[in-house]
This record gives structure tokens, sequence and C-alpha cells, in this order.
């Protein structure tokens, strides 16, 4: 169990919510006796990680990630359940554990806001206690990955979201730590930034081999950084493992677009005959059909319909995980309410 | 040491901030200026009319005014910044970044902030200690200035534990601001010796809130008030306060790490 970076067993998180109801007497009643209803937000997570791995973290909001990465970063206590990372129980917050980690929220800054980039740099270098020799290397490595140079002596107000996520993950990254978890590092940033963002991800764990957990929404991170996904629904895993095998498994269709040229009124009754018809209007049309029988679809809609234009493609992966979450319910018929989970 | 080192690098962040905003020097020197005038004039009140005020001689009282100073200097300029960035802190979440600093967190949220202009109240309340000793006719025995540095000292560590207390309570309520208030206009009490007020108010600033040990105790050790029994009253209620702090700030924390979403 030592030799792997994360491991869990049967991690639970139970919050304890006040339930409050509409009305003044109601509340007036929760002032004397508070009644609280219990909320699963992880439960029975067993998950292992090895070293140098990029994870990913999916689900929908409120699923359990950010309450999963906050235990395994030692903030939260687990209710239940057993928590190693790097060989540490993580609520203990030993020194030596938390020197090895790093912690990124794209929605919370660390840097501090008046002062130049380049005085919260050494601010973290005298909390991390780095030595200089060490802190210069890193901080030229980074900068000329990240391309920090001209912003090193502006304040952080004057920064862009994006400059300053840039700088947020560097200034978590000068400890050279061995995991770092990442929750929506890119949130709020434009694609091009995103993509620089993830491309210095992909970089710094081919350089250092250092594990990285991740939390988005942008499906594009996940593709483009993270060979193994975790998918948690309600606090339980769904799915563990390659982001092929979950599209392979769950997408069973493949998505047919088509421009039309010119008039053609039958269109939606031929598309309908061949499959599920998503939409229809303008002379555009995106029709769902079985996998296997995409090579015979596609030539009858050649041979019926005018087509200017056609494209098949895979489902989109959000497409996928939503059909996970639907199956998974159909399957265990996981409709019980006790199981909700809070945002977070 | 860690907290000296820590301090220090806090404290040059302080500066760099404050530098960019010049303004706000010339703002505090102001007030400190004002609240050294209002407080003088108060004294001139009292003196044109008695000599002494509940045994205290005119220049005891501007011992204790400038105590005042140099304690609520302090506060201002350290003690109060941070306990304000920790509360907005636990607002925001971002708290969580000083949990994952490889440091004691109490220390170093007790460090993070600081508005250095408010040191300005320390140099003016040294200035009118030092006019008030020299006024006083005697000269600073040995014992009462070690009584002094002691329980000056003491009065700080007594404050910030005080305060760190009153701030831990924002992982239950989140919004304490207003509780922090009453304690600064608590202080201000603080500006005359604890034995002119009516025996009900001299107990609430002596035990609920401690004033009494923060400016009293200190300003009286400078004309020989202090007796050692005093003295180590108040050294132990300052060990007292920074370990009940301590303590608190833990079982806060642990309710932290236990609820928070």
């Amino acid at each position: 169990m030592n030799d792997l970076a994360v491991a869990t067993v049967r991690l639970r998180k139970t919050y304890q919510v006040p339930v409050r109801q509409s009305g003044i007497a109601a509340s007036l009643r929760s002032l004397v006796r508070r009644t609280t209803r219990d909320v699963h937000a992880v439960d029975g997570l067993s998950l292992s990680i090895a070293p140098g791995e990029i994870t990913g973290f999916l689900g929908p909001n409120g699923a359990g990630k950010t309450t999963t990465l906050k235990m395994l970063a030692g903030l939260l206590y687990p209710t239940s359940g057993e928590v190693t990372v790097l060989g540490h129980v993580p609520s203990r917050r030993e020194p030596a554990f938390l020197r090895q980690i790093t912690l990124v929220m794209g929605q919370r800054n660390q840097l501090q806001w008046d002062i130049p980039v380049a005085d919260s740099f050494e601010l973290n270098r005298t909390v991390y206690r780095v030595p200089a020799a060490a802190f210069r290397r890193t901080l030229d490595d980074l900068a000329s990955l990240l391309d920090l140079g001209p912003l090193m002596m502006k304040p952080v107000r004057q920064l862009s979201l994006g400059e300053r996520m840039k700088c947020e993950i560097a200034v978590a990254l000068l400890h050279q730590p061995r995991i770092l978890f990442l929750d929506e590092p890119t949130i709020g940033l434009d694609v091009t930034m995103q993509r620089r963002i993830r491309a210095f991800v992909a970089e710094y764990n081919r350089r250092h081999g250092a594990t990285v957990l991740l939390t988005s929404h942008y499906m594009a991170d996940v593709e483009a950084l993270c060979k193994r996904v975790i998918v948690i629904h309600h606090g339980r895993l769904l799915f563990d493992g390659e982001l092929s095998a979950l599209v392979a498994r769950f997408s069973t269709h493949k998505t047919i677009a088509i421009d039309l040229d010119g008039d053609a009124p039958d269109a939606r009754a031929v598309l309908e005959r061949i499959g599920e018809v998503v939409s229809i209007e303008d002379g555009h049309a995106v029709v769902r059909v079985p996998k296997s029988q995409t090579a015979r679809a596609t030539g009858e809609i050649l041979a019926t319909l005018p087509v200017a234009d056609l494209s098949v493609e895979d489902p989109p992966v959000d497409d996928v995980i939503e059909r996970v979450f639907a199956s998974t319910r159909d399957a265990t018929g996981d409709g019980d309410a006790s199981h909700e989970g809070v945002a977070g | 040491m860690t907290i000296v080192r820590l301090l220090a690098v806090y404290l040059r962040v302080g500066i760099l901030t404050e530098l960019q905003y010049r303004a706000n020097f010339y703002v505090q020197a102001f007030r400190s200026v004002l609240s050294l005038a209002t407080g003088l004039a108060g004294l001139a009140v009292v003196f044109s009319h008695a000599t002494t005020l509940a045994g205290w001689r005119p220049h005891e009282l501007l011992a204790v005014l400038g105590v005042y100073l140099v304690i609520s200097g302090v506060v201002r300029f350290a003690i109060q910044p941070a306990m304000e960035r920790l509360m907005e802190d636990v607002r925001e979440g971002t708290l969580d970044y000083v949990l994952t600093k490889p440091e004691d967190s109490l220390v170093l949220v007790s460090v993070r902030a600081n508005a250095i202009w408010r040191l300005v109240d320390v140099v003016l309340g040294v200035a009118v200690v030092g006019y008030a000793v020299a006024t006083s006719g005697g000269s600073l025995g040995a014992y009462e200035f070690a009584a002094f540095v002691v329980s000056l000292g003491a009065a700080v560590a007594t404050i910030y534990g005080f305060l760190v207390i009153l701030t831990t309570l924002s992982f239950w309520f989140t919004r304490v601001e207003n509780i922090l208030v009453i304690f600064q206009s608590m202080y201000e009490a603080g500006k005359w010796p604890v034995d002119i007020y009516p025996a009900w108010l001299r107990a609430t600033l002596t035990f609920l809130v401690p004033v009494a040990f923060a400016v009293t105790v200190p300003a009286g050790a400078l004309s020989g008030r202090a007796t050692p029994l005093t003295l180590a009253a108040t050294v132990a209620i300052a060990v007292v306060m920074v370990v009940a702090a301590r303590r608190f700030w833990l079982v806060g924390l642990r309710r932290y790490s236990g609820a928070s979403a």
C-alpha cells in the first residue's frame, strides 16, 4: 500500500446539514431545536493511484469530487474509512506530508493581491523553506514553461484571469510537490489559456513524475491529460479505468451530422427510418445511429438525400458521461434520497 | 526561529503592500495625533479640577495614555489585521491554503497580515511614556523598568489570546466582525486606569475584557504600583490566555475540517 501515491479504502464523508423548512414559524422553531439530516458526500470510495499517474475526477456538481480531494489533502477528516497519501494519513497534516503536496483551486487565490508576483513566490519559498539555489532553478523552469517573465514584477491585481492562474499554478509548485491536487484549474479561462495550462500540467508530470489528481468541468482537460478517469456520482464510484474504455463501454452510438443542399421535404421521414433524429432545422440535421450500422446508414443518407456535407462523430464525452450516470441509475435503482451530494 | 523568520517575511510583504498606498500613512498619522490630542485634552480637563484622580497623579495618567497608545498600536499593527484576514479566509474558503502549508497553522494566521502605518501609534505612545517618566521627578528604578517591560509583554500576549479566541468563533458563526467592534469599544475605556470606574465595570474590564491587564498594570508598573504578586498574576493570565487560545483554535479547526464543504 505504501508504494501507492494515493490509497483509500471505503472512504466516507457524511455531513450533517440543518433541515430548514420555509416560513417564519418553522424558522423560529429551528432556532430552538435544529433538526439535521445526514448527507453522504462521499460514500464508500476505494481508490488506488500509482505514483506518476494523471487521474481525472469526473462527476456532476455535488458528486463528492471536491470533498474527496479535500480529504486527500488533509483538509477534511473522513467520517470513516482509510486514506493514505504517500504513506501519510492526510488529516494529521504532518509537515513532512504537506511539503510533498500542493493544492490549486481554480476559484480561490493564494497569491497576495497587492504585491508583485515575485514577492508572493518569495513568501512561499520561506514558508516551505526551499533552499535558494533550488528555488531559483525551479522558478527559472516554471517561468520559461509558463512564460511568466513579463508578469513577475506586476502586482497580482493587475493580471488577467489567465495570467493569474498561471502564477497560481507556479506558486503552488515552487516546493516541487510530488502530488498535485488540482480542483478546476482551468475554470473561467479562454480556450487558448486552457490549452496552455493543460500542456504545462502534462509537461510537469513528464519531467517530475508527479502524481496529478484533477477535477474539471471541461471534458477537454480530462481528454487531453488523463489516461485514467474516475467517475463518481452521489459519492460512489461509477467507473475507474481508461478514458477510451469509458467511451467504448458507454457509447453505443455514433452521431451523423448532415448539411443538406437545397430542399428536401422528405428529409425527416428518411432520417427517422435510418436512426434517431436528434435535431433537424434549416437544412442541418443530426442523427444518432447504433455504432455497428454507421457505414450502412451513411451510405443510405448519401444515396437518398441531397447532401452538401456529412460527418460521423463519436458522441461528445460529456454525453457519454451523462449516459454513465443514467445507466447506473437504472442498474442500481439508485433513487435513494438519502444519498444526496452537497455542492463543493 | 520559525516565528521570527515568518514574521520577517510577512513584515516585508506588509511594507511592500503599504508602500503602494502612501496616503494611508498620512491618514494614519493624522488619526494617531488626533487620538493623542483628545487624550491629552481629557487629562487637561481632569487636572484643571483636581490634583489626583483615584490616586493617580498627572504624570501617571500620562503614562496610562502612553501605554494605551502603544498597546493599541501593536494590536492594530499586527493582531487585528491578522484576525480580520483570518475571518475573511474562513468566509471565502481560502483558509485551505493556510492549512496545506507545512507550518503551524496558528502561527501562520497570526503573522500573515499587518498594517505598518499603525506603528505610528506605537512611536507616539513610547514618546508619551518617555515624557511621563521624565516629568515624574524621580528616576525609574530597575525593578519598575523590568516590571513595566514584563507586564507590557504580558499585555500583548493577553490581548492576542483574547482576540484569537474571539476570531476563532468565526468557525461557528462565520460573521464575528461585530464582536471585534465591541472589543474595540471596551478597549477605549483603557485610556483611563480601571480604578476610576465603578466596581461592576472594573470587574468587567479586568476579567471579561482584559483591559486592566493590558493597560493599567503596565502603566502602574512605571510608578511602582505593580507588586510582585500583581506581576505574577499578569504573567499567569497571559500564559493562560495564550494556551486557552491555542486549545480553542485547535477545537475550531477540528470543527472546520469536520463540517466545511
